[in-house]
């Protein structure tokens, strides 16, 4: 694994061994405790208001964050802005369809991609955001509306959070998106079994209201890679169809046309400025927390 | 074809099962849960392809396994083979008992029996195995348990009547022993014998277990046979060389008379004398010759008489030699007129052996007296000294014989405790009432072996009204005592010699034990023993054993044996010298080495009792040893028809099957293995 040569000094646990751990908040504090820890200038955000920049004095701002100083040095009113990093709304969307209960080995997609929305919630309660969730499959399971004394509840559902009906991006996502009235950081963890163009169609509506959208593409290793030999009927584990499938014929072509949805996928995504990272279940969660991290710093970085 | 099991046969429908596995194993045996089938859709695939079944030497295969093992399983067998194994009685173990004693050599009887034994070969079924024993009055394993017709029959062929008796008992143990070891169940003991009736007693307890039959074969016809059981030997001294006068006794068993039969006495070769008798039936005469004189050891005799159809027991060998007198000294004290009569006149009257005796007086014995004598007797009167003494002793040493009587004037020298077997004491008196009686005697020493059985002789009827008391050595032993427990002989040995001490006189003074019957054979017995003679019996029987590494054997070098049949063996000296003789005739032995000696001869004869063709009640014999009376000429082999299950255990075609069923399953698996891997490459 390349990144523990990129993050020297990271805790990179595998995901099998986080596995064991039975507690979600404790899961979550040991490894973005242990993450943080390993991350020398790594930004710590929540301890402070930062300044964040200067902007010109529009009548109905408060006369109190007029920066005098700036004022005798250019007789022009600025208003000192901040970076407020509380009071965001922070939301998981998860993904809990069927699809997602896909384990090849321990892990399944659906208790990985648990791991990491707890990492991060955790990340963002420690920051003092409103963290919420919303599970969802073709419909919404389950929806815990951003709050900063929710993170129990979110850990909670996410626990419960279990694969039982076939999803639908689509339609259950527009719905979602009626859910935030305020501008959130939204987390989006699903497979994305579906047309890039659906899946782009249906994430539309989530950027509205300027939210800020992180996608992680969660997928199993043998999704991948398709490891099998044998000759076997495969079962859509959403449908229930049956295939019979010669995996020495279809093995190339399968992974063909994974790489090509991936690649699509990232594109499609980066033009729309959207966060995308594919993660694997076989890596650890910290590969997922950094890309998290770091797109958080270069989004700052940017304003 | 036939199946134990049918049933099992439904399992043939297995045979669709690689079938099955040809067309949908691939598709249907295992189902992947996968997440999506949303990329495996959109590969085109040709299905149909798998469908065909590409591998029919695999499937041929795998269908041939399955239907040899499920044939194994339904327990084939062939009815037509159970047929035919049923008609032979199925496996059966036989022992053929072929009596090869004395008597089979009567006319044609060997023939008959050899025929008998062939025909039983021939009866027996390709399974049924057959033993050969050949019995005598011993019986031995001529050919071991075989289904081998050939060397059966060679082993009959090879059979030869024998010298021997005939006892059916050890025959019958060795059968039955034979059966019970076989794994088979029909077991058959057949015995083929002329059936003589002194073959089996009553104490014979061969006894068969149940299930074990016994089939007999007779070949006896009629029992007419004249035989010379025995002869007599009467020796008499004539101008200083031995006649000896022969008596041939002749048995006629059969149930006619036998009118006119010369009886021919021949000596060395020779025909010295034919005479003609008359025998009737179930009767013996005696015929006596003229007396022929007998000058060297081992003089070969033999009577012959008729020409009945068993030779065997026609002749009698003997072997004679000159009987070699014991030659006795009797030193007498001279005080009495008639002290040595008793003894003198006792020892004249003997014939075998003859005694020499020689009777010297007290003050005339010398050392000279005692070379080349056997026995000397010291007949009331002190033991020699000095001189005389010595060579008394080594007299003794020598393998002499010393017989002490004890009277008033006995004394033993103080300078010879050695010799001596006890301490003589003072003469004690039983004249009040009727004095002292032989209480005891020790039957267990050669003195008084003969006097062993009941009615054998009178001791108790003698008086002894005084006698020396003694007391014996510890090593010595006491052969009789008298009623108060004083010892009346005590014997003592030294070196190789034998002295034996008699407490009362042998003549009439002390008692009156001279007048009874039993003072002659006393005397004589006393003799023998002391001169250690042992007589040379003129033929021994088939059968015994004759030691001639004994101390008594002539030769004590390395032997050569020459067997009546010619038969050459040769013993090494020191070796064990024990030889059976099993053939009658007469037996030479030489000393290994020297061939112009005259040999050592041993003449052999037939057990008269194997003359006796008298036969059992076969009946009878069968009943008791089988435990139930089946006419054994009715008992004959009852064809059973074997059960589907026994023929499938014989036949066991199952485990054929089954082994060629795991064969193909073998070479499936290399095969299927073969082309996956050259299709995997592909």
């Amino acid at each position: 694994m390349n990144t523990g040569s990129a993050m020297p000094g990271a805790r990179f646990v595998d995901p099998a061994v986080l596995a064991r751990i039975g507690n979600l908040e404790l899961l979550a504090r040991t490894v973005v405790d242990g993450f943080i820890n390993g991350l020398h200038r790594a930004p710590y955000f929540g301890a402070s208001i930062d300044f964040a920049e200067h902007r010109g004095y529009v009548p109905g701002d408060d006369i109190r964050r007029v920066d005098w100083r700036l004022y005798a040095r250019t007789d022009r009113y600025y208003v000192n802005q901040y970076e407020a990093d509380t009071n965001t709304n922070f939301c998981i969307l998860l993904d809990v369809s069927k699809s997602m209960g896909f384990a090849s080995r321990g892990v399944s997609k659906l208790e990985y991609s648990s791991y990491l929305a707890a990492c991060l919630a955790y990340l963002a309660h420690r920051q003092r955001d409103r963290v919420g969730i919303i599970t969802f499959d073709s419909e919404v399971v389950a929806h815990v509306p951003p709050s900063a004394k929710h993170f129990d509840v979110v850990l909670h559902t996410l626990d419960r959070a279990r694969p039982a009906r076939p999803g639908h991006l689509a339609g259950t996502l527009n719905r979602v998106a009626e859910h935030f009235r305020r501008r959130s950081v939204l987390v989006l963890i699903s497979d994305f079994y579906d047309d890039p163009d659906v899946i782009l169609d249906a994430i539309k509506p989530l950027r509205f209201l300027g939210n800020e959208l992180i996608v992680f593409h969660v997928l199993d290793q043998a999704e991948l890679t398709f490891p099998y030999t044998e000759a076997s009927s495969f079962e859509d584990l959403e449908t229930g169809v049956q295939l019979p499938v010669v995996p020495e014929s279809f093995a190339d072509e399968y992974r063909q046309l994974i790489a090509s949805h991936i690649s699509t996928l990232a594109t499609r995504f980066s033009e729309h400025r959207i966060d995308y990272t594919q993660l694997n279940t076989a890596a650890p969660l910290d590969r997922g927390l950094f890309s998290y991290l770091s797109s958080r710093e270069k989004r700052m970085r940017v304003r | 074809m036939s199946f134990l099991a049918p049933l099992v046969l439904a399992g043939l429908g297995a045979l669709a099962v690689p079938v099955l596995i040809h067309l949908i194993q691939r598709e249907r045996s295992r189902v992947v849960a996968f997440p999506s089938l949303m990329f495996l859709q959109r590969i085109p695939y040709q299905s149909v392809r798998r469908r065909r079944i590409r591998q029919w030497p695999l499937l041929l295969l795998r269908a041939t396994a399955i239907a040899l093992i499920v044939l194994a399983f339904a327990r084939p067998f062939f009815k037509q083979a159970s047929l035919a194994a049923a008609a032979a009685g199925g496996a059966k173990e036989v022992v053929i008992l072929l009596d090869h004693s004395a008597s089979m050599g009567y006319g044609d009887h060997w023939q008959r029996a050899k025929a008998a034994a062939r025909e039983v070969v021939a009866g027996l079924g390709a399974d049924d195995r057959a033993t050969l024993v050949l019995f005598g009055r011993n019986a031995e394993e001529a050919m071991r348990a075989t289904s081998d017709r050939a060397r059966l029959d060679a082993a009959i062929d090879a059979a030869r009547v024998a010298s021997d008796g005939t006892r059916f008992g050890p025959a019958l143990k060795l059968a039955d022993s034979i059966l019970s070891r076989s794994p088979v169940k029909r077991r058959e003991a057949v015995l083929i014998s002329d059936f003589q009736k002194i073959g089996w007693t009553s104490s014979d307890d061969a006894r068969f277990p149940q299930g074990t039959s016994l089939s007999t074969m007779s070949v006896a016809a009629d029992t007419a046979n004249l035989s010379v059981p025995s002869a007599t030997f009467a020796r008499s001294a004539f101008a200083g060389q031995e006649r000896v006068a022969v008596t041939a006794g002749l048995t006629n068993r059969g149930d006619y008379g036998a009118a006119n039969v010369p009886v021919v006495l021949a000596v060395d070769g020779h025909d010295l004398e034919t005479k003609v008798v008359t025998v009737a039936p179930h009767a013996s005469t005696a015929v006596t010759f003229a007396p022929f004189t007998v000058s060297d050891a081992y003089v070969r005799g033999t009577v012959r008489a008729g020409t009945d159809l068993l030779a065997a027991d026609n002749t009698l060998h003997f072997v004679l030699s000159p009987s070699a007198p014991v030659s006795v000294a009797i030193v007498d004290g001279g005080e009495r007129t008639n002290a040595t009569l008793y003894l003198k006149e006792a020892l004249a009257v003997g014939t075998t052996p003859a005694f020499q005796v020689e009777v010297v007086p007290a003050a005339r014995v010398t050392p000279a007296l005692f070379t080349k004598r056997a026995v000397v007797i010291f007949n009331d009167t002190p033991l020699p000294t000095a001189a005389a003494g010595g060579a008394l002793e080594q007299f003794v040493d020598g393998g002499g014989g010393v017989l002490v009587v004890a009277g008033e004037r006995a004394s033993w020298p103080n300078d010879k405790p050695a010799l001596s077997p006890g301490l003589l004491g003072m003469p004690v008196d039983r004249l009040s009432g009727r004095g002292a009686t032989l209480g005891y005697l020790d039957y267990s020493h050669p003195v008084f072996d003969i006097f062993r059985a009941p009615r054998s002789g009178d001791f108790s009827a003698a008086r002894i009204f005084r006698y020396r008391a003694v007391q014996p050595n510890p090593a010595s032993r006491v052969l009789a005592r008298y009623d108060d427990g004083g010892a009346a002989a005590v014997e003592s040995r030294s070196g190789a010699g034998r002295v034996i001490l008699w407490t009362s006189t042998l003549d009439d003074t002390w008692t009156d034990l001279p007048t009874r019957p039993v003072y002659l054979p006393l005397v004589h017995q006393l003799v023998r023993y002391l001169a250690r003679y042992e007589e040379t019996p003129a033929w021994l029987t088939v059968g015994q054993v004759v030691d001639l590494a004994s101390a008594a054997a002539r030769i004590r070098t390395g032997r050569v044996v020459v067997s009546p049949a010619g038969t050459r063996t040769t013993q090494q000296a020191g070796a064990p010298g024990l030889l059976e003789l099993d053939e009658q005739g007469v037996y030479e032995i030489r000393s290994a080495g020297v061939t112009n000696a005259r040999p050592q001869l041993i003449a052999v004869n037939l057990d008269p009792a194997e003359s006796d063709l008298t036969p059992i009640d076969i009946p009878e014999l069968v009943a008791s040893v089988t435990g139930h009376a089946t006419p054994a000429s009715a008992e004959t082999v009852v064809p059973t028809t074997a059960t589907g299950e026994e023929t499938e255990q014989r036949q066991g075609l199952w485990w054929y099957l089954l082994f060629a069923g795991l064969l193909l399953l073998a070479a499936e698996t290399a095969l299927s293995n073969r082309l996956s891997r050259s299709a995997s490459v592909m």
